[in-house]
């Protein structure tokens, strides 16, 4: 299988580098995985995705998209090129934008844009909002139409950023399968961010555990549940089963 | 170390290159001012310091005190009893009470001036004299022109103030009275020492109300400085010392912002209950509201409306349309340029990676720091200096001659005014800006958009309403505009505020009275935008 990211020493810190978020952290990933990154608030999973998708600059260490480096301390690729996609925590709806608008804001010009916007609304299971703004949604359309924008332009990588935590219990369940089944079906590779294990588990591949800016376990979802390797990564897990 | 040159040559991109020459282009003004204090003082400096300084400071300091006792008396006191009572005609006065922002200090100056001299309205139907043109009424006219500053400030921390701790201080057994001296007044001192540093802000930039009153200011001393002594070294030195106090009075008002934050802590926000007063409290707490209307707004507009109808035949004739369309060319491009510079300004910082730099965005609320006769000076120096290097670069490398091509010219004006009135449009649409939420760009810029796109198709549109009051803003303040456009104006463009100027200095003060309307006119635009914005926050 062929690794699409792969993330080597990278260091960020803030505050004139008092504050250590990311500690020299690497691993790969690999196409068509999904990889959950958990951790509690503050562990450096936002650092880490800002850092991927180029949001932010990193201090140090080596970050590869399909082989070719985006970001080292002398390299510098703009968000915009590198062909990642994003699921925000707060959707990032354009509110002046129609859902046609928002959908087909980042799909190519030599693309059918009528075309590609019907599939991605019929993937998510929404038809007939084309013509609507944001605010005329619920809570859980608006999740799947971002989800809709970020698979429109077919990114080669797929971040989502919390994407439950608007959402109430029962719509977080219901939307935490969909979600799953769609990112399979398109086979799109996916980085998906969360402190809350349950998401983690019903969805990925890989897992990775954060703490401080250290990674503590990474690896098959299944190994790590089965053999958590510290007792923070068991009390996470068994917050699950509790 | 290393490492870190190798970081800031991977964050280096055009736009750090663009927003350095943006931030030098403008701090020249403050820089030449500073550059040029090394230089030393002009030859009558001694004798300006032995004779005319001890008064420029006196005055300034009576005019100081007196003012942020006016002010401060009239802006808190209508603020609290708007905030608490129940009053007639509450709603309109709320925004009555800020119309006196509409008039410039000076034509509020030359209306009671002539209204209190000899055939003035006191004298016509009175028999009743009175020379205000002194310190007291000098006092008078800058207090009640510019106590709406401290008003909107105390009436914004009042309506966000919880009921609460007023319940708290009743139960306690405190009286409405103690309550409000005890407490209310020193929880919202944050708030309308805020509104008396923008006061007191206004008053050391005061030129046309001071020179017409014949009072000596630092404003009127570098004036003087400049055109009589024909010392620029000695005007330089007036207005570095100007430009301190009133970094002074900055930071007093910084240490009393940070203050804010802690008296607003309060969680469960309850609006300040409306009390109904007695019949006797109604007419006292009315009459207070009502003064500084009557005064400030409604008594000078009046003077002004006889004035105009007594002179509108004589005043308003082509050379008056003529003055009336070039101020508003000026002032309409003088907003535009100067709301894309902040543009320019806010978005370069934004797409610049190299952190060191964003910092240096702050030099644009600098210019409303910095008195008009003060920057006047600091871009006549430069523009001059510019304008003989290319005289004789002309001359040597292509044998001819050229005349003066920013300086007396309309491109330093509104250079001038770019840099004087940046902050004012840099302040809402920063605000809004920032309020617009940073992934909605994000989110274009991982839709593959580059930064104009994003910028035009997401960030303009969402932006419109913020940079439209930007420019309304800068609009107004530009049409008022009086002691920068007398330094820099060419010879052959005049503005309705020059003209007022004129008409008054010439004792023709009722002719001044249609140039002076509308630019009121003018002013009750931003005023009404202002009055909005409190009310919806």
């Amino acid at each position: 299988m062929n690794t699409i990211l792969t993330i080597q020493n990278v260091v960020k810190t803030f505050n004139k580098g008092k504050v250590i978020a990311l500690n020299g952290v690497s691993f790969d990933l690999k196409v068509g995985n999904i990889l959950a990154v958990v951790g509690e608030s503050g562990s450096g999973k936002t650092t880490l995705i800002r850092l991927i998708t180029g949001l932010a600059v990193l201090d140090e260490g080596v970050i590869r998209l399909q082989d070719k480096i985006v970001s080292s301390d002398s390299i510098f690729i703009a968000p915009e090129k590198r062909k990642v996609g994003m699921v925000f925590q707060d959707y990032a709806l354009f509110p002046h934008l129609t859902i046609f608008e928002n959908i087909s804001y980042g799909i190519s010009k030599k693309v059918n844009k009528k075309e590609r916007v019907a599939e991605v609304l019929k993937l998510i299971g929404l038809s007939d909002v084309e013509k609507r703004y944001p605010h005329e949604l619920s809570g859980g359309q608006q999740q799947r139409i971002a989800l809709a924008r970020s698979l429109a332009p077919s990114p080669e990588l797929l971040i989502l950023d919390e994407p439950f935590s608007n959402l109430d219990v029962l719509l977080r369940n219901q939307l935490r399968e969909d979600i799953a089944t769609i990112i399979k079906k398109t086979n799109t590779t996916a980085i998906f961010v969360t402190h809350d294990i349950k998401d983690a588990l019903a969805i990925s591949d890989d897992i990775l555990v954060l703490q401080n800016g250290n990674i503590i376990q990474s690896g098959k979802t299944k190994d790590v549940v089965e053999s958590p390797n510290s007792k923070y990564v068991k009390l996470l897990l068994d917050s699950v089963t509790a | 170390m290393k490492a870190k040159i190798k970081n800031i040559k991977r964050d280096t991109n055009k736009w750090s290159i663009l927003l350095l020459t943006i931030v030098l282009f403008v701090a020249i003004p403050t820089l030449t001012i500073f550059i040029n204090l090394f230089k030393g003082p002009g030859e009558s400096w001694s004798h300006l310091v032995a004779n005319l300084l001890p008064d420029y400071v006196l005055n300034s300091t009576i005019l100081i005190i007196g003012t942020t006792i006016f002010t401060l008396f009239f802006g808190i006191s209508s603020g609290w009893l708007l905030a608490r009572y129940h009053l007639p005609f509450k709603k309109q006065l709320e925004w009555l009470l800020i119309l006196p922002l509409a008039i410039p200090s000076y034509i509020t100056a030359y209306a009671y001036a002539g209204m209190f001299d000899y055939a003035g309205f006191f004298d016509k139907f009175f028999h009743f004299k009175m020379d205000i043109m002194n310190h007291y009424g000098l006092i008078f006219v800058l207090s009640i022109s510019l106590y709406p500053y401290v008003y909107v400030a105390s009436r914004a921390f009042f309506l966000n103030q919880s009921n609460n701790i007023i319940e708290a201080s009743k139960l306690l057994g405190a009286s409405e009275r103690k309550t409000f001296f005890k407490l209310i007044l020193p929880l919202a001192r944050p708030a309308y020492i805020g509104g008396l540093i923008l006061v007191l802000m206004e008053v050391l930039n005061d030129y046309g109300a001071a020179k017409y009153y014949g009072i000596n200011t630092f404003t009127t001393g570098i004036f003087r400085a400049w055109f009589s002594l024909e010392e620029p070294e000695t005007a330089i030195y007036l207005s570095a010392i100007l430009v301190g106090i009133i970094f002074l009075l900055i930071s007093v008002e910084k240490r009393q912002r940070r203050r804010i934050g802690y008296f607003n802590s309060s969680r469960n926000h309850q609006q300040i209950a409306q009390l109904h007063p007695t019949k006797k409290q109604k007419i006292l707490f009315f009459s207070i509201v009502f003064i500084p209307v009557l005064l400030g707004f409604i008594v000078p507009v009046l003077q002004l409306l006889y004035w105009a109808f007594l002179t509108y035949k004589e005043v308003f004739n082509s050379e008056f349309i003529s003055i009336a369309l070039q101020s508003l060319g000026i002032a309409l491009l003088s907003a535009f340029c100067t709301v894309l510079f902040v543009l320019f300004l806010i978005f370069f910082t934004k797409w610049n990676r190299l952190n060191i730099l964003k910092p240096l965005t702050k030099v644009a609320v600098l210019g409303y720091a910095i008195p008009g006769a003060v920057i006047a000076v600091g871009v006549l120096i430069p523009t001059v200096f510019f304008d003989k290097w290319l005289i004789t670069f002309v001359k040597s490398v292509f044998d001819l001659k050229i005349g003066f091509l920013i300086n007396g010219t309309i491109v330093a004006l509104i250079y001038a005014y770019m840099i004087r009135y940046m902050a004012v449009a840099y302040n809402p649409i920063e605000a809004t800006s920032l309020k617009t939420g940073k992934s909605l760009v994000e989110a274009s810029k991982l839709l593959g958009k580059g930064n104009l796109y994003t910028f035009l198709k997401i960030e303009f549109p969402l932006l419109k309403s913020a940079i439209l009051s930007g420019f309304i803003l800068v609009f107004v303040d530009v049409i008022k505009e009086l002691p920068l456009t007398l330094i820099l104006k060419p010879y052959q463009i005049n503005t309705l505020a020059v003209k007022a100027y004129e008409y008054a200095s010439d004792e023709l003060i009722a002719e001044a009275s249609l140039p002076s309307l509308f630019i009121v006119l003018t002013g009750i635009i931003p005023v009404v935008f202002l009055n909005r914005l409190i009310s919806k926050k």
